[in-house]
C-alpha cells in the first residue's frame, strides 16, 4: 500500500494554509499598492494564491476521501530516527552557513568537505585530506584571480 | 533580416578556437556529470552559472549548452555499466545497456550509446534551426493578447503534462508565479513581497534560487538515498576484440535512431513532457516494431539506441519553443533563461530581431558541441568508464561545498546564503511531496513576461473581454486552455475512479 495519499492530504493541507496566509496576510500588507491604469500591483500575486489555494483544498479533499476509503488514519507517528537522518544534513549546512557569516569560506571549505565526508563514513585519511584541499585550493585561486582582475 | 554573409560569419566565429575551447569545456564538464550518478543536468548546471559570470554572453550559454548536451550523452555511461542511471532519462538505456555491458560487451555498448547520442541530438539540432527561426518570425508579430494567452497556455500544458498530479503542477506553477512578482511594480514601482529587503528590489535573484531548489535540495536528497544504496559493482572494460562495434552492427541500429530521434524531436517541443517521456516513448516503439522483440530487454543493442537517440534529441527540441516564443520548456531551458537574463539578454523572438548574429552563432555552436560530444565520448571511453567509481558521498560533499562557494563568489553575501537554504528546504518539499519543479521555475521565470503582457491587455482592451473576438489567434489560445484544463481534470477524475474501483474489487 502507498502512503501517497497521507502526503498529498499533509502537503495539500500544508499548501493550503501557506495560501489563506497569503490571502488574508502577507499579500494584503506587503503586495504593494497604488494607482494603476492597468493591473493593480496585487493582482497576479493573488491570482497565484488563489489558484494555489483552490487545487490544495481539492487535493487535501481528495486524499482525505481516498485514506477513509482505504481505513487509513490520517494521522501517522513518523519514525524519529528517519525523521533525524532527513534533518541533520539541513542542520549541518545551516551551521556552515554560520560560519561562513563569521570567517572567510576558504577557511571553512575544509571543515565542511571533511566534516561530511566523516560523517557519512569516510575512513581512509588521504581521501579525506585531498577531497577537502582540492576544492578549497579550487576557490583560493579562483578568489585570488577575481581579486587580481578586481572584480571582487 | 540576417544575410547569408551574416549566417556563414556566425559558424565562423563557432569554429574559432576560443570558441571551441569553451564548448569543449561544457561537453567535458557535462560528460563527467553525466557520468556521476546523482550529479543531473540540472544541478550541474545551476552549479556552472556562477562560473560563466565573467564570460561574455555567448561563450555563457555555449558553455552551458556544451554541458547540457555532455551530461545527456554521459548519463549512458552510468547506466550501461553501473545500472544506475545518471539522468532519469537514461533509465530507458539501463534495460538494455546493462544486460548487454554484464554479458561482456561493454564496450561495443557503450559506441551503441554514443553514436546513438550523437545523431539524436545532431539531427534535433538541425530541425531547432530550421522550425525556430520561422517560428520566431511568426511570433515577432503576435501583441500582448497573443503572448499572454499563449503563456497561460504553456503554464496549464506544462503543468499537466509534466508528470505526477495536474493538482500539484498547478499549485506550484501558483508558487512561482507569486514568486516572480516579487520586486518592483513595474507601473507604480510600488515594492512587492520585498519584506523591507532592498536586494529583493529587482526580484528573487536567480541564482540563489536555481542553486538551492535544485543543486542544494537534491544533494539532501541524495544523502537521503545514500544510507539504503551504498554499494553498487562496476563492470570493467576489458580488451576482447568482440566487444568492438562494426559497422554492419551500426548500420543495423541506424532505422532505430532515425525514429527514436522523431520521437524525441516531437516529445522535446512540446514544453514539460521531459527526455524520460521521449526516451522510454521511443523504447517502446522500437519494441514493438521489432521483429524480435523477446530480445529487449536482455541486451539488445537497438533498445539502447532507441533510448539514447531519443533522450538526446529532447535537448535541442525543448529550445525549439524557448527560441521561437520565449516558453522554456524543460528545467534546462528554463535555466538557460536565467543565463540569459544574467547577460542582459531576453531569450525568444526578439532575440531574432536585436541579437539575430548571436542566435546563429550559438545554433552552430550547438552544432560544433554535437560533433565534440562524439569525439570526447569516443576517445574518453575508458576514462569516463573510471569516473563512474567515484564514491557518492565524495561527490555529495563536494557539490554542497560547490553551492556555497558559488554564492559567495558572486557576492551575495549572508543574504544569497540565507536565500540558497531556504529556498534548499523548499526545493526538498517539491522533490519529496512529487509537486513539478519544471512548473515553478518555468512559470517564475515567465511571470515578468506574463505580467507585462496581461497588464498592456488590460490597457488596450480597456478591460473589454471581448476584445479577444478580434484576436483570433489569441482566442484559440483561450479556448485550448479551457479545453486543455477540462481534459486534464476529466483524465484525473476518471484515475481517480478506476483506483477507487480497484481498492473496491481488492
Amino acid at each position: 500500500m502507498t502512503d501517497m495519499p497521507r502526503k498529498n492530504f499533509w502537503s495539500g493541507l500544508g499548501v493550503a494554509a501557506l495560501a489563506v496566509m497569503l490571502l488574508t496576510w502577507i499579500i494584503p500588507t506587503y503586495g504593494g499598492s497604488g494607482f494603476a491604469f492597468g493591473m493593480q500591483p496585487q493582482r497576479l500575486a493573488t491570482l497565484g494564491a488563489w489558484l494555489i489555494l483552490g487545487c490544495s483544498i481539492v487535493l487535501t479533499v481528495v486524499s482525505a476521501i481516498a485514506l477513509k476509503r482505504r481505513g487509513e488514519s490520517i494521522v501517522a507517528t513518523p519514525d524519529l530516527g528517519h525523521l533525524w537522518h532527513q534533518a541533520w544534513p539541513f542542520l549541518y549546512v545551516l551551521g556552515f552557513i554560520v560560519l561562513i557569516d563569521r570567517f572567510p569560506l576558504t577557511w571553512v571549505a575544509p571543515l565542511l568537505i571533511g566534516g561530511l565526508l566523516l560523517l557519512l563514513g569516510e575512513r581512509r585519511w588521504y581521501v579525506v585530506v585531498l577531497t577537502a584541499a582540492i576544492p578549497t585550493a579550487g576557490l583560493y585561486g579562483l578568489t585570488a584571480h577575481l581579486m587580481r582582475i578586481g572584480v571582487v | 533580416m540576417i544575410g547569408f554573409d551574416a549566417i556563414l560569419n556566425s559558424f565562423a566565429a563557432a569554429l574559432h578556437y576560443e570558441s571551441i575551447a569553451i564548448i569543449l569545456g561544457g561537453v567535458l564538464l557535462g560528460y563527467i556529470v553525466g557520468v556521476i550518478p546523482g550529479l543531473n543536468r540540472a544541478v550541474a548546471i545551476a552549479i556552472a552559472i556562477p562560473l560563466t559570470f565573467y564570460m561574455s554572453a555567448y561563450a555563457a550559454i555555449a558553455f552551458l549548452i556544451g554541458l547540457s548536451k555532455g551530461t545527456a550523452a554521459g548519463s549512458a555511461v552510468s547506466a550501461i555499466l553501473l545500472n544506475t542511471p545518471g539522468e532519469p532519462s537514461s533509465a530507458a538505456t539501463c534495460l538494455d545497456g546493462y544486460p548487454m555491458a554484464s554479458s561482456g560487451k561493454p564496450r561495443k555498448a557503450l559506441k551503441v550509446g554514443l553514436l546513438a547520442s550523437v545523431i539524436g541530438d545532431l539531427l534535433a539540432t538541425l530541425l531547432l534551426i530550421a522550425v525556430a527561426i520561422p517560428f520566431a518570425s511568426v511570433a515577432l508579430k503576435f501583441g500582448p493578447y497573443e503572448l499572454a494567452a499563449i503563456l497561460i497556455f504553456a503554464l496549464v500544458f506544462i503543468a499537466g503534462m509534466a508528470g505526477g498530479s495536474f493538482l500539484k503542477g498547478l499549485a506550484a506553477g501558483g508558487m512561482g508565479v507569486i514568486l516572480g512578482t516579487v520586486g518592483l511594480d513595474p507601473e507604480t514601482g510600488a515594492m512587492r513581497l520585498t519584506f523591507g529587503f532592498a536586494e529583493l528590489m529587482e526580484g528573487v535573484p536567480i541564482l540563489p534560487l536555481v542553486i538551492g531548489t535544485l543543486a542544494l535540495a537534491e544533494m539532501f536528497v541524495q544523502l537521503d538515498e545514500y544510507r539504503r544504496n551504498k554499494d553498487a559493482s562496476v563492470i570493467k572494460l576489458g580488451k576482447n576484440a568482440d566487444d568492438d562495434l562494426s559497422y554492419q552492427e551500426f548500420k543495423g541500429t541506424l532505422p532505430t535512431i532515425f525514429k527514436s530521434t522523431g520521437v524525441g524531436a516531437f516529445v522535446g517541443a512540446l514544453p514539460g513532457l521531459g527526455p524520460s517521456v521521449g526516451a522510454f516513448m521511443a523504447y517502446g516503439l522500437a519494441k514493438r516494431s521489432a521483429k524480435d522483440p523477446d530480445s529487449f530487454g536482455k541486451g539488445n543493442p537497438n533498445g539502447i539506441a532507441a533510448a539514447e537517440a531519443s533522450d538526446n534529441a529532447v535537448i535541442p527540441a525543448s529550445y525549439i519553443p524557448l527560441f521561437g516564443l520565449g516558453i522554456p520548456g524543460s528545467v534546462s531551458a528554463a535555466l538557460l533563461v536565467g543565463a540569459f537574463m544574467i547577460h542582459g539578454i531576453q531569450v525568444g523572438p526578439l532575440m531574432l530581431r536585436d541579437h539575430p548574429e548571436m542566435l546563429f552563432t550559438l545554433f552552430s555552436g550547438m552544432i560544433v558541441a554535437s560533433l565534440l560530444m562524439l569525439a570526447v565520448g569516443w576517445y574518453g571511453l575508458r576514462i569516463f568508464a573510471r569516473v563512474t567509481s567515484v564514491p557518492p558521498h565524495i561527490v555529495i560533499s563536494v557539490v554542497i561545498f560547490l553551492c556555497l562557494a558559488g554564492i559567495q563568489v558572486q557576492g551575495y553575501g549572508t543574504f544569497g546564503l540565507v536565500t540558497v537554504f531556504v529556498f534548499a528546504i523548499f526545493g526538498y518539499f517539491l522533490k519529496k511531496f512529487d509537486y513539478s519543479f519544471v512548473t515553478f521555475l518555468v512559470a517564475f521565470i515567465v511571470t515578468p513576461m506574463l505580467e507585462m503582457n496581461l497588464r498592456q491587455s488590460v490597457i488596450l482592451s480597456g478591460g473589454e473581454f471581448s476584445i479577444l473576438l478580434e484576436r483570433p489567434i489569441a482566442l484559440a489560445f483561450v479556448v485550448f486552455t479551457v479545453l486543455m484544463v477540462l481534459h486534464l481534470g476529466w483524465t484525473s477524475y476518471r484515475r481517480w475512479m478506476q483506483a477507487r474501483h480497484k481498492a473496491k474489487q481488492v
